[in-house]
């Protein structure tokens, strides 16, 4: 055993809150003292742009609510351009929500390079480059409910990495980490991709080892995270790994107890005619807890590269075109072992716009928010 | 391995994981395409859509690959494939006599223009992250080559390349290869570890590289094992080179033009890679200083050495299914509608047609005759709903002339026998079809048409018909599909090609709104009831002229309108929704064609042949693809 597998998880124990116990939560913890709050969304059309800040507000306590809003143009072919309106009056109800709580800025992310190749990953990781970019704020929320997920999963990975990195004696105060998910299945369902990327790639930060030619002949094992209507995006992000085991990450136990059987009616063709994988490899995690599949999924990668030691270690790569709250487990996966030297990635291909099936007005009630508490005061007790 | 339950759904060779599997999955056939001159040296290209084949022909040239060839020469499965790589000079008797080296360039290399660093320097990291991983992947197939296990025996390996100013300074050479391999993988590892970092990156440090000077030390004088050259020719194959920036690709054109290495060089690409206006040429367009740029797709187009080869290839793969014992794919489908289950609804409709020709001909005696040669005709009942249908279309003709005869004499019998050829007949098929809801795409022949020239085009349509064909045998039914169940498979796909473009393609909506007028269009030339076309229309056309003002579009303030269209048609073509046929010369003009994907004929009815189209202004095009098409206006003459 080495000493990765040795080390304790580091998110074996964690925080995490959804509908009236998130409430009840932000509650307890905005009145034990007074915090200033820094709440990062997504400018978009989602309806669930504005929940989470909207449930911060509600909790009350005194100091600092400000927002800061990233906003990312897929440019004027967009699918998405259509949705403008809806993306205008998510814009005012969270002006409207703000109003003499705190200010609303807003920063315009880079999504596509000069020559037209989507940098937005890339882009994100660099909206903030220190601690001194986040300010006073002793909370900062990532909402991810509107952001696309190569944006959200390098700032996710970035804030970490720069939390990690300032060092327990920096004289620069660390905030607390929490991340927000507001989570609807038959919402996500509604939103269908549109223009799939050409190719996927890896997420920055998170390419690791993967695409080193030295190491070209180690395995490579990917868990991609099972989501409904991925096929394309299962194909793109197929040939980019171009993987020799594989070990799908299925949603169980979920609220509907079949949907890991439908998944695997939807890709019985991709997986088992085609990719021929083995049913025993199957894996199986909570698909309303991150962190249950963040352990599920780290066991499997520990296992492989134990058993795999012998030829010299493997690679992995993880691609979570899942919910968002399960790929939060697994960006946690990535990051916790890629600062441990592991060889693991994160593949992911995104699309240049959205289309919604139908009119999603009265959807937003069942919408269930979720909140991780990622770093910060709680770990280090 | 178990051998696979329906070995059509292995898609691409990188799918199939063993090597012996490949090979006897792989058709020499496809090795017609390859460029005719020096094939193993020089610079050549080779572009296709996705699944147009090119990484089958990089594996094929793999180490382990042509040694596992080698061993199996002598069994009937590859002994053809044996002798054409032996004449490829890539064989012999003693072994393989090529290293191929291949590199996929879908990696970082794209990130590095993302970097806050000047384009000077950025060239510079490229080629030290080219060089470094050209030699690692030359050192690890050298070993390959000579059964040696990576990295543990790179010493066995002498490295001694022909002095240069060019080479690595502080590289002792002649040194082993692992010297080479250690060389390489630092400097694979600081590049891409300064790329990747979430924190501040330090590029500064790491060494750039002004040329691919690794190509001076992979000839093949330059590798030895036991004293004598690894091989006696090698050959570094690029793949998915469209993964690089644009820049990346014309410094790498130029700088492997520029480096006359004896190594050959293939760079393999997808259509993707190209700029509207690249794609408007259909990728056509190369410099002087390499050589052929092979468009796999155009090779195998509206030939028959297409249908030969994926049959060919659809046998291989139904020999080698699990569950059942299928020595020849197409003897599964079925390829005729004259079995007894077909006549009742045949004869019924000839009593339809036949009635309505006679209604159709009148008391005039103008027709009399040709009527009289339809009711003495002998054959099937399919054959005689055929004639009659023909004979409507004739007829039809006939009444529109804009020459009447003055006198309403008989039209001989000898006039219809020579007007009713086999594309009147074709016509009246799909007409009948049509109607009377006959089955139309059916049997081997149809399916390797409607793949158009696209290999995974047809493994996708094949497997899909094979997954039934198993499905029979497993349940000890009859193995042979029917007619209506293979056009019901391949209405399916046609369906889900259509209803994935707006997620999978670029532009998606735009360019089925145009597909969806082409296509419309189509239909409306194809069925007038004099079938002008013959066997029908499934294409458009602009001339060359117009096609240089879509590719100019920007130069022309006037002509931006056009920005849309020309971008819609560059996304179809990458994605082989619209095949291209160049310079088609017709009364003196030479035209674009751009022929629909022969899948999309299916959901639009339309025949899946060759060489029909209706030239087309730009600014019909445009007014297609925002309102779509609308069938008020006289059309001119078809060219053919």
């Amino acid at each position: 055993m080495n000493s990765v597998q040795a080390d304790p998880a580091r998110w074996q124990n964690y925080v995490l809150e959804h509908g009236q116990g998130l409430d009840q939560f932000w509650e307890s913890h905005l009145r034990a003292k007074d915090r200033n709050v820094l709440v990062i969304v997504g400018k978009g059309f989602d309806p669930r742009m504005c929940r989470g800040v909207e449930a911060l507000l509600r909790a009350g306590g005194n100091g600092k609510r400000d927002v800061f809003a990233i906003s990312f143009d897929e440019g004027p072919t967009s699918p998405s351009a259509v949705y403008k309106d809806r993306v205008d009056g998510n814009w005012r109800r969270l002006q409207a929500a703000m109003s003499g709580r705190g200010t609303v800025s807003e920063s315009s992310l880079k999504m596509w390079s000069e020559d037209g190749r989507r940098v937005s990953s890339r882009s994100a990781a660099n909206v903030f480059n220190s601690l001194n970019d986040l300010g006073d704020f002793s909370d900062l929320v990532i909402d991810i409910s509107s952001m696309p997920r190569n944006v959200y999963l390098p700032l996710i990975a970035k804030a970490l990495y720069l939390l990690d990195s300032s060092g327990n004696d920096s004289a620069q105060m660390k905030p607390n980490l929490h991340v927000f998910v507001s989570e609807d299945p038959v919402l996500d369902h509604r939103i269908r991709d549109e223009e799939v990327d050409e190719a996927a790639d890896y997420i920055h930060g998170f390419r690791g080892g993967l695409e080193m030619e030295a190491t070209a002949g180690r395995p490579k094992v990917w868990l991609p995270l099972l989501g409904e209507d991925q096929r394309t995006q299962l194909d793109r992000i197929y040939d980019l790994v171009i993987p020799d085991e594989i070990c799908p990450v299925l949603p169980s136990p979920s609220l509907n107890p079949r949907r890991g059987d439908d998944l695997v009616l939807e890709y019985q063709e991709f997986l088992f005619d085609r990719l021929r994988v083995e049913p025993r490899n199957f894996i199986y995690a909570s698909e309303r807890n991150p962190f249950e599949v963040y352990r599920q999924i780290r066991k499997a990668v520990l296992h492989y590269l134990d058993a795999l030691q012998p030829l010299g270690g493997c690679k992995t790569v993880l691609s979570a075109i899942s919910s968002k709250l399960m790929s939060v487990g697994a960006l946690l996966v990535a990051y916790e072992l890629k600062q441990r030297d592991v060889e693991i990635g994160i593949a992911h291909v995104e699309s240049r716009g959205y289309k919604i099936e139908s009119d999603p007005t009265n959807e937003d009630n069942q919408t269930e928010l979720f909140g991780l508490w990622l770093a910060g005061e709680c770990y280090e007790q | 391995m178990k051998e696979p339950r329906n070995p059509f759904r292995l898609r691409a060779s990188e799918h199939i994981e063993s090597d012996v599997t490949f090979l006897r999955l792989f058709s020499p056939g496809v090795l017609e395409s390859l460029p005719a001159e020096a094939p193993l040296d020089k610079v050549h290209v080779l572009r296709s859509a996705e699944g147009g084949g090119k990484t089958s022909f990089l594996r094929l040239l793999a180490p382990t690959v042509l040694l596992t060839l080698h061993a199996y020469r002598k069994r009937d499965e590859c002994k053809e494939l044996y002798q054409w790589m032996r004449e490829l000079e890539a064989i012999g008797e003693d072994g393989p006599h090529l290293l191929g080296v291949p590199l996929s360039c879908a990696r970082n290399y794209a990130t590095l223009a993302d970097l806050e660093i000047d384009r000077g320097r950025q060239d510079r990291l490229l080629f030290s992250l080219l060089n470094a991983r050209i030699v690692l992947s030359t050192l690890r197939g050298a070993l390959a080559l000579k059964k040696l296990t990576y990295p543990d025996d790179l010493e066995q390996l002498t490295i001694e390349p022909s002095p240069s100013d060019d080479l690595p300074t502080g590289l002792p050479f002649p040194c082993n290869g692992r010297v080479l391999y250690d060389w390489a993988m630092n400097l694979e590892i600081r590049v891409c570890d300064a790329i990747d970092s979430l924190g501040p990156s330090n590029l500064e440090s790491s060494p750039g590289h002004d040329s691919l000077m690794s190509l001076k030390m992979i000839t093949p004088g330059s590798i030895q094992f036991e004293g004598a050259p690894i091989a006696k020719r090698v050959l570094l194959m690029l793949d998915d080179v469209q993964k690089l920036t644009r820049r990346q690709r014309e410094r790498l054109f130029q700088t492997l033009i520029e480096a006359r290495s004896p190594v050959g060089v293939w760079i393999a690409e997808r259509f993707e890679a190209l700029s509207t206006e690249e794609m408007l040429s259909s990728g056509a367009r190369h410099g002087r200083d390499y050589g052929e740029v092979v468009l796999l797709e155009n090779y195998w187009r509206g030939n028959k050495k297409f249908e030969n080869l994926v049959l060919n290839v659809a046998d291989r793969r139904a020999q080698s299914a699990a569950d059942v014992d299928i020595q020849s794919f197409s003897s599964c489908l079925q390829s005729s509608l004259d079995g007894t289950e077909w006549q009742a609804k045949f004869a019924e409709a000839l009593e339809t047609v036949s009635a309505r020709v006679k209604k159709l001909g009148g008391e005039k005696a103008l027709f009399r005759d040709w009527i009289g040669a339809r009711e003495r005709m002998e054959g099937t009942p399919r054959e005689q709903v055929v004639a009659w249908r023909a004979l409507e279309i004739l007829i039809e003709r006939e009444k529109r002339r804009a020459q009447k005869s003055l006198f309403d004499a008989p039209l001989p019998v000898e006039f219809l026998m020579e007007k009713d050829d086999s594309p009147v007949r074709a016509s009246a098929t799909l007409f009948i079809s049509q109607e009377f809801g006959f089955p139309y795409y059916f049997g081997a022949s149809m399916l390797s048409k409607l793949a158009s020239s696209n290999i995974e085009q047809f493994l996708w349509l094949a497997g899909d018909q094979f997954e039934e064909i198993v499905a029979a045998a497993l349940i000890k039914r009859p193995t042979d599909l029917t007619a209506e169940r293979q056009e019901a498979i391949l209405r399916q796909a046609s369906d889900k090609l259509w209803d994935d473009i707006p997620k999978r393609v670029r532009h998606g909506r735009d360019v089925r709104n145009f597909l969806e007028a082409v296509g419309k269009f189509s239909q409306w030339m194809t069925y007038k009831p004099t079938a002008p076309n013959d066997i029908g229309v499934n294409g458009i056309a602009i001339s060359m002229k117009d096609r240089t003002v879509l590719m100019e579009r920007r130069s022309a303030p006037t002509r931006q309108d056009l920005d849309k269209l020309a971008e819609v048609i560059a996304s179809a073509l990458a994605y082989n929704l619209l095949e291209p046929v160049l310079d088609y010369k017709v009364k003196g003009r030479k035209w674009m064609v751009l022929n629909l994907n022969r899948l999309l004929c299916v959901r639009f009815n339309l025949p899946p042949h060759y060489g029909k189209f209706k030239e087309k202004k730009l600014e019909e095009l445009n007014l297609w693809l925002n309102k779509g098409f609308s069938a008020t206006r006289k059309e001119g003459p078809l060219y053919e």
